[in-house]
């Protein structure tokens, strides 16, 4: 059988292939229809021939298959040092592999790559660091997951998850109406507490538009307030677009390439259409790759860089607490040991490694910080990057993949986790439940609000 | 008096005190009940599924589930829902529980919410959020009052005879009284102002005199007559009292005397607890510990 009902090589475009493809529990027929399902290798080939460009190929003829970049992966280490887990061997016996054989490959390789893509890589790009050549298997392995989606082997979730942005232009069916309209309850839940709070949405010339995650809409809207009362707070001129709010991509991680284009260039429309100084999106950190890293260049940008100057959550905090617009009481700051999870997204991949522990000395007491080893730069995925805390295929290996960062949180002796990044965030949730270590974890918005000197006009009337 | 009523049930052994209190109430004030039920919450970081809290299964959540789920909830109360006189509608959500009862709170517009028990523990993993419990999420922002049966001893609601009002003098515990006057009133009730002079934090070398701790009772039997004997116009059946001690002992004690069968206190505290844990405020301690049901009153 060429083609199944529900996986096929035919992107979700309506919100009834959405509901039809959510109604086939876990995936399971999803998954057995993949079994069967052919692979267009002169489609695959053409793709290759016409987006696999210098950069790639090169990387893939002058790897030396030195091995320097077995100790640099996570999952390479934690799967007992298995050489199928060697970052080169990954790369090179799936997508070398198919450009070796001009994409005469069969269903049964491309089970393999699909499992090689997502559950024994999360892009988070630390062996590039270690390779003497500077060869990124991640950015490669982004590539894969590109021919992958095209071929309809990519795992159900993620499916999903692009098939959300192409109806939704968000990760989860929340409309336009329904952000707004949960933005506001949730300001109207606070304003008691912090009187003149206030959502402004389509404010034109603004100083900042606020970008979120969808889930912090569908699940956990106190985000939203959060972030509202802090901008507040500072006294900044802000707003969020009604429309263009979303600034994560479930599609990147799914490899679904024109998905990734619409999703990023709705943002940059409401940019465009608000005209605001800056762009800010909330404590995420793929988000922050989709959206001012990687989208510039899906949307054809020439100067690689979004239409408003776009910066990550943390700089802006950041910045509020250096230059005094957010006054923290130093009685409430952290007084428990506390460490911080780089997220490989904008610390490795975008440079930011100063910033959160700027935010820190702020807000811990001299004493309780505990540095995580290796950090910055170098820390290890949180083990649920790129996709894979959402994949119920591969959630053994991405419970395994958890067992790195569980060390490495147990070592700092942290009774709590500073997670700026709604993956990390997860991951972290998720080791605590699967390993009960006994810590906490937190984003940074919750933690600062407790602690802040509220501005008198932010006071409640007694 | 109460028109809608949500009560927010794990449809399960857990939520049967409340369950008792809840259809016993609707019946009585032939008010509209709103059976709720989160069904599960959300799990595998971005992906649609859903961990169903009383099967402890992963599963993805559909129109078709969701309707399978209300039987179920229906089926459970099958003898409650069978009085014809019983006005009640069913609705299973899925999501964080606190969050989901205020959605549904600011869809129905309810005038009390009665929390049921969770199906875990609160402490359970699965409910891990950030801060506080589900209690206390939804104590900080419901839109009406909330009542709480923590044990089965306080489950009885046969006839409301007598209510205990307890009160810090607090801006909410104004509006408390008001709500307490209201059913006071409705159900023709005795009622029973309280206060608790609170003497459990003076530290040593620090206790007060008898004197001053006398003084301080004259002040809020004053502060009492002031604030709400002034505005119960002809009210005959009602006692006030000020005794000292730890507040939510005292209380708790106060409302065995009085043979209350619930007591109306307001929610002062904003905060939740870092330790997600229930036992914080004095009010959580009176629902932990009081032999009826227990209002909390936000706003």
């Amino acid at each position: 059988m060429p083609e199944g009902i529900f996986c096929n090589k035919k992107p979700i475009e309506t919100e009834d292939a959405l509901t039809a493809l959510l109604g086939d529990t876990s995936g399971s027929q999803y998954y057995k229809e993949m079994k069967s399902l052919d692979v267009d290798s002169k489609l695959l080939w053409t793709t290759i021939q016409n987006t696999c460009k210098s950069r790639i190929r090169t990387w893939l003829e002058i790897c030396a298959h030195c091995g320097m970049c077995a100790d640099s992966c996570f999952l390479y280490l934690v799967n007992d040092r298995d050489p199928e887990q060697v970052p080169a061997y990954k790369i090179q016996s799936t997508l070398g592999e198919i450009i070796k054989r001009k994409g005469n490959v069969d269903n049964k390789f491309m089970h393999m790559a699909m499992e090689t893509a997502w559950a024994k890589c999360t892009c988070c790009n630390r062996c590039g660091m270690y390779c003497p050549h500077g060869i990124d298997m991640g950015i490669m392995f982004g590539y894969l997951r590109g021919l992958l989606y095209q071929q309809g082997f990519v795992p159900w979730e993620l499916k999903i998850g692009a098939g959300m942005h192409r109806v939704y232009r968000a990760q989860m069916d929340v409309s336009e109406e329904e952000f707004v309209e949960t933005f506001q309850w949730m300001v109207e839940e606070y304003e008691e507490e912090y009187p003149g709070l206030a959502v402004p949405v389509d404010v034109e010339n603004a100083d900042i538009m606020y970008t979120v995650n969808a889930r912090e809409v569908k699940h956990y809207p106190e985000d939203l307030a959060e972030a509202a009362i802090l901008f507040h707070a500072a006294g900044e001129n802000w707003t969020v677009p009604s429309r263009g709010w979303e600034q994560t991509s479930l599609a990147m991680f799914a490899g679904d390439w024109a998905a990734c284009k619409m999703q990023v260039e709705n943002v940059y429309a409401a940019m465009e259409r608000l005209k605001p100084k800056r762009m800010i999106g909330t404590e995420c950190g793929h988000a922050h790759r989709a959206t001012v890293v990687e989208g510039p260049y899906w949307a054809g940008r020439k100067d690689g860089k979004p239409p408003a100057e776009s910066i990550h959550y943390i700089e802006w905090l950041a910045e509020a607490l250096r230059e005094g617009k957010l006054k923290i009481d130093p009685e409430k700051r952290i007084k428990v040991p506390v460490t911080l999870q780089d997220s490989c997204n904008y610390v490795r991949n975008h440079g930011l490694r100063e910033t959160g522990r700027e935010i820190l000395s702020y807000i811990v007491e001299p004493g309780y910080y505990r540095e995580m080893s290796p950090n910055r730069e170098h820390n290890y995925c949180c083990g649920g990057g790129g996709g894979f805390n959402g994949i119920g295929l591969f959630r053994p290996q991405r419970n395994k993949a958890l067992i790195t960062k569980r060390d490495q949180i147990l070592a700092t002796g942290a009774k709590l986790v500073i997670a700026p990044c709604h993956n990390c965030w997860d991951a972290i949730r998720d080791l605590e439940e699967e390993f009960e270590i006994g810590i906490k974890w937190s984003f940074l918005k919750p933690l600062v609000i407790s602690m802040l000197e509220i501005p008198g006009h932010m006071k409640p009337e007694e | 008096m109460f028109k809608k009523i949500l009560f927010a049930t794990s449809a399960t052994e857990a939520s049967d005190h409340a369950a008792r209190v809840a259809f016993n109430m609707a019946g009585t004030l032939k008010a509209h009940l709103n059976l709720f039920h989160v069904l599960g919450v959300p799990t595998r970081g971005f992906s649609q599924v859903v961990f169903d809290v009383k099967t402890r299964k992963e599963v993805s959540v559909d129109e078709e589930y969701i309707s399978w789920v209300e039987d179920e909830v229906k089926s459970y109360y099958s003898n409650q829902l069978a009085d014809a006189a019983l006005d009640c509608s069913i609705k299973a959500a899925v999501g964080f529980p606190h969050r989901e009862i205020l959605r549904q709170a600011r869809e129905i517009e309810p005038d009390l919410i009665i929390l049921g028990g969770t199906t875990g523990s609160d402490e359970d993993s699965v409910y891990k959020y950030s801060t506080g419990s589900t209690l206390q999420r939804v104590a900080k922002a419901a839109p009406c009052p909330i009542l709480v049966v923590n044990r089965a001893a306080a489950s009885f609601w046969g006839g409301l005879s007598s209510i205990v009002f307890g009160t810090d003098f607090s801006k909410a515990a104004d509006k408390a009284f008001e709500f307490t006057m209201k059913i006071a009133t409705a159900l023709n009730c005795e009622l029973h102002l309280f206060h608790a002079l609170d003497i459990s934090s003076i530290h040593m070398g620090m206790s007060m005199s008898q004197d001053e701790i006398e003084q301080k009772i004259r002040n809020a039997y004053r502060m009492i007559r002031f604030k709400y004997v002034s505005k119960m116009k002809d009210r005959k059946n009602y006692s006030i009292d000020v005794w000292e001690g730890i507040p939510y002992v005292e209380i708790v004690k106060y409302s065995r005397e009085k043979h209350a069968d619930l007591i109306v206190m307001a929610h002062n505290s904003r905060k939740l607890d870092v330790d997600g844990s229930k036992i914080g405020s004095n009010m959580e301690q009176v629902i932990m510990r009081a032999g009826c049901p227990v209002i909390s009153v936000n706003r």
